[in-house]
């Protein structure tokens, strides 16, 4: 099992927003997280990927064997927990290539592999951008400044694909992208699916979810998963909405 | 009916000990100089020392900026220490320049690079010199650019020493760039340092200036006044580093006159100095002017450090530019100040200023104060500010990423300060400017 999430509960500025979520990862699967809006969707990807604003108060999380929650936000990251930004940050006069050459080398490090040189880091950003349809022009360009919400979330997949990591969580990647980004953003999600990475795709609508396909759909509702599925189950909340589903709950 | 007469100004004893002190040394000057139109030019600067004093923090333009701590300590002029070729070597840069160096505030033949060999159409002298020899006298001595309404600057007229005068003939173009490295050796010394260059039209020039100390130890006073001229379709791009260690004070003045398609670039780079103040006074006269005021500077522990530029727009299709940043940690103040001036004949003006400041500790401050006074009715201008700290949200995207956060804030603040630095052309001058800044900050 990759991750375990274990009756976790958290808490941001004393308010209670997970009540106790238990969910299971294995390697290669892609689960997507739905919700509405205030359901505790945006806490969980930012607890698991260690935004130290939120404060676990109950229940653990294990992730390939450790305590992920012992690990600061870059030990996280350097044991291959990417986080997918809703609103990717822009950095003024950090270079895209400096910024990525700095963490590819960091995780590299982490993982006992020798830097890549500037001359064969090019060689490869240029192969994973070439992938994502991506100008070359970016990777001098600073991270993410005067970039669309396309290019800041395409300039995310990027990155997903430079560092190579195990667990990718995906925090509303979706949000404010036209048809045509999407598609990139789910092809470059698909474009790396394999056998030994899992996905923890955290949405509000089932559009990205009609590409990429989840193993397993989950509904999460006042800080607690309701109802799991398949990928059907996502097609039932695009015709009947979350309201059924809650009332269920609320009834049983 | 009341008359209007200017406030006597209140000197406090330090202050009024700090100027008997530099009027008896002016004096000592006087007594050993033979040429009447020095002394007499010496005379009327300390006249006018006489009744302007120094500045106190009711003066406006001082109002961030004290100087007590300066005051305090009396610096005296008293002549070169030795110093050895090991000393220098330390200070020259990883590139191919001509080299001049001053050693507490004179010209040194010695450190220096022959100056009997040197390209066509360019002429460099020591102040000593042109003044000995009466060659361009009279021009070096009469100016209009309003230097005696800066203190330091009448200051400098009293008690300069030496300098450099360099000189371009039409369309020369000098390819090598020119480095003067100023280094003070002496504790309690000042160093009053005059420059003039002119550029004739079309000659192109890069002027490269550096403030050092020869150890950490020392506390003296670099007071240094450059003059410059930049004639029709002239190019200069000028740099001056202050790298003076923490104790030592450094005023520098520079006053600037453009002719028409002229293009003036300067970057001041601020590292040392427990006290220091840079400033530029621009006149844009004629049409199709361009000039680029930029500006890097990192104060830390309790450093002062205040970046000032006056802008004169008085023709048509004037473009100005200026990026000014500031990182403050520590106890370290900040002062920024601009001002634009566009003249009613200034027509199609193209004036922007930006001034960015970035701090790293809450007991830093900075106090920023942008100005655009315009007076032609088709012109676009602009002047901004901005100070701030760190964004937790950049820093959390980096460490997100695997980097760790004191790489991340690094990585963060070094991309604020180099930002002006982008606009060198010349990448090996960019480079060693900011192995300067990054020395630094990495300290």
């Amino acid at each position: 099992m990759l991750l375990n999430i274990n009756n976790l509960h958290a808490q941001v500025e004393e308010k209670s927003i997970l009540k106790g979520i238990n969910l299971q990862l294995n390697p290669g699967e892609v689960h997507a997280i739905m919700g509405p809006n205030g359901s505790g969707k945006s806490t969980l990807s930012s607890v698991l990927a260690g935004r130290e604003e939120y404060e676990v108060t109950e229940g653990s999380v294990q992730y390939d064997g450790e305590d992920l929650l012992e690990m600061d936000a870059e030990a996280r990251a350097r044991r291959g927990v990417f986080l997918a930004f809703q609103y990717p940050v822009e950095i003024p006069g950090v270079s895209n290539k400096l910024f990525m050459q700095t963490a590819l080398n960091a995780v590299r490090n982490a993982r006992g592999q020798p830097p890549l040189d500037m001359f064969d880091f090019e060689q490869v950003a240029a192969e994973q951008m070439k992938k994502l349809e991506m100008s070359p022009v970016m990777l001098e360009r600073s991270v993410n400044v005067g970039f669309s919400g396309g290019e800041k979330k395409r300039n995310d997949i990027f990155q997903m694909a430079m560092l190579e990591p195990k667990l990718c969580i995906m925090d509303e990647t979706d949000s404010g992208l036209d048809i045509d980004a999407l598609r990139i953003v789910a092809e470059g999600v698909n474009a790396l699916r394999s056998p030994d990475r899992s996905f923890l795709i955290v949405t509000h609508y089932q559009r990205l979810l009609d590409y990429i396909k989840p193993d397993h759909v989950h509904v999460l509702y006042d800080g607690q998963i309701i109802k799991s599925g398949g990928f059907e189950l996502a097609q039932e909340l695009e015709e009947k909405g979350y309201d059924h589903l809650i009332q269920a709950y609320q009834e049983a | 009916m009341t008359t209007l007469s200017k406030p006597i100004k209140k000197h406090s004893p330090v202050a009024q000990n700090a100027m008997s002190f530099y009027q008896q040394q002016v004096e000592a000057l006087i007594a050993s100089e033979s040429d009447v139109a020095l002394v007499a030019f010496r005379q009327q600067a300390s006249q006018h020392f006489a009744e302007q004093g120094f500045p106190t923090r009711r003066d406006e333009d001082w109002k961030y900026t004290p100087l007590n701590a300066f005051l305090q300590t009396h610096y005296h002029r008293t002549g070169v220490a030795h110093v050895s070729d090991v000393d220098i070597k330390p200070f020259l840069p990883p590139f191919d320049v001509m080299h001049l160096v001053f050693v507490d505030g004179y010209f040194s033949e010695r450190f220096s690079d022959d100056l009997s060999e040197l390209p066509d159409g360019l002429s460099i002298e020591s102040v000593k010199d042109a003044l000995d020899f009466k060659q361009g006298y009279t021009a070096f001595l009469s100016h209009e650019m309003g230097i005696e309404k800066e203190a330091f600057g009448t200051l400098n007229s009293m008690l300069f020493d030496d300098g450099v005068v360099i000189q371009l003939e039409p369309h020369c173009v000098v390819e090598r760039p020119i480095l003067c490295t100023y280094v003070q050796t002496q504790n309690e010394h000042a160093n009053t340092i005059r420059n003039r260059v002119t550029l004739a039209h079309g000659a192109q020039l890069t002027l490269l200036q550096q403030h050092v100390s020869l150890n950490n130890e020392l506390n003296a006073f670099d007071n240094v006044v450059t003059e410059i001229n930049v004639a029709e379709n002239a190019l200069l791009n000028q740099v001056v580093l202050q790298a003076l260690n923490s104790s030592s004070v450094y005023f520098g003045l520079q006053f600037v006159d453009q002719a028409k398609n002229s293009m003036f670039r300067t970057h001041y780079i601020g590292l040392g100095s427990s006290l220091s103040r840079h400033q530029n006074v621009l006149r844009m006269t004629e049409e199709h002017i361009e000039s680029e005021q930029s500006s890097a500077c990192f104060a830390n522990g309790q450093q002062i450090m205040d970046t000032r530029t006056h802008t004169e727009h008085q023709a048509w299709w004037g473009k100005s530019r200026q990026l000014h940043k500031l990182v403050l940690d520590d106890h370290a103040v900040g002062v920024f100040n601009g001002m634009i001036k566009v003249a009613r004949e200034a027509q199609k003006t193209d004036g922007q200023m930006d001034n960015k400041n970035l701090l790293l500790s809450d007991k830093a401050k900075v106090d920023s104060k942008p100005q655009l006074e315009i007076y032609a009715d088709d012109v676009k201008c602009s002047h901004g500010s901005a100070s701030g700290q760190i964004s937790d949200e950049q820093i959390f995207y980096l460490r997100a990423r695997g980097i760790n956060a004191d790489d991340a804030r690094r990585l963060v603040t070094q991309a604020f300060l180099l930002e002006p630095l982008e606009s060198i052309s010349l990448t090996p001058v960019r480079h060693w400017l900011a192995e300067k800044l990054m020395h630094k900050l990495n300290a």
